[in-house]
């Protein structure tokens, strides 16, 4: 089980933050793609190779995070790295602008390490 | 008991509203940052925008030490008054204590917090660097104005080395 990649995105659709972790070097996407659609809202959905997690809240702001099969769903995961990551190091630092690409360091590093530290996070993609 | 994250916002917007006149980026005296301390060059604006907000920071230290509790009517020394600003004060504002506090016993004194809260969101390192002394001078203030208040007169500047760690050195004005 494995994470490949998370995008942050604000209410303008302008990418705040990209990372990537294990990201398969085949391009290839199946085509035949199960769209799940649950009553709360769109919240995830795989096909054969990759599944797409979504997160939004009420300001806009979507964190979206592509898994491996192996993984159900991370709502709360989500959650935290909106409310204390991005909120704590992004929004309450008065040195990142809202609105653009982010450059905290802290931000990033303190990202990489929480999603390092998931139990559905292996070191090796699997 | 308000949200303590309204007046670090508050901060925030001070220090931006100050900055968004002034394009001149080289630092005034009284605040430093890096090893070798701030540039003497590019006076004018930055100077005064410090001299603003730790003016600011003076009328709230201020009244801040008016109005907080104090035990003991009359501090029994001058360390006593520091102490005081180190637990106190600093709980008042910042919801911790420093972290340590040095003395010549000559009048000059050096507050350390190592993970300042308006620094600690910032960095954890050296990014950001260059930018930290602005968030310091209201705070700077602070300390000016509490210990004017309890009867000291002092000049408090501070430096950063790393973030968030900070120091504030007090040094007490004898006239």
């Amino acid at each position: 089980m494995t994470v490949h990649n998370l995008y942050l995105f604000d209410r303008n659709g302008v990418c705040l933050h990209y990372s990537e972790w294990h990201r398969k070097k085949q391009a290839g996407i199946s085509k035949e793609e199960e769209y799940k659609l649950m009553k709360d809202g769109f919240l995830a959905f795989q096909t054969s190779r990759y599944k797409l997690h979504y997160y939004e809240t009420p300001t806009g702001i979507k964190v979206v995070m592509n898994t491996d099969l192996g993984v159900g769903p991370i709502r709360d995961v989500l959650h935290h790295i909106y409310s204390a990551l991005y909120v704590e190091l992004v929004v309450k630092n008065p040195l990142c602008p809202l609105g653009q690409t982010v450059q905290s360091e802290l931000f990033r590093s303190r990202l990489d390490s929480y999603i390092r530290s998931l139990p559905f996070f292996s070191a090796r993609a699997g | 008991m308000a949200d303590a994250v309204l007046f670090e916002f508050l901060h925030t917007e001070m220090v931006a509203e100050l900055w968004a006149q002034d394009p001149d980026p080289d630092p005034g005296p009284g605040v430093s940052a890096g090893p070798g301390g701030g540039g003497g060059g590019g006076w004018g604006g930055q100077k005064m925008s410090l001299s603003v907000l730790e003016g600011m920071g003076f009328r709230v230290g201020q009244a801040m030490a008016e109005r907080l509790p104090r035990e003991t009517l009359a501090f029994r020394e001058e360390l006593d008054v520091l102490k005081f600003l180190c637990k106190d004060l600093w709980v008042a504002v910042f919801q911790k204590q420093m972290d340590s506090l040095r003395t010549n016993h000559q009048g000059t004194y050096v507050l350390q917090d190592n993970s300042f809260p308006l620094l600690i969101r910032m960095s954890s390192g050296l990014q950001y660097l260059e930018e930290a002394p602005k968030f310091l001078a209201f705070t700077c203030g602070i300390l000016r104005g509490a210990l004017s208040t309890l009867g000291i007169k002092s000049l408090v500047t501070a430096s950063v080395a790393a973030l968030p760690a900070c120091k504030f050195q007090v040094v007490i004005q004898r006239c």
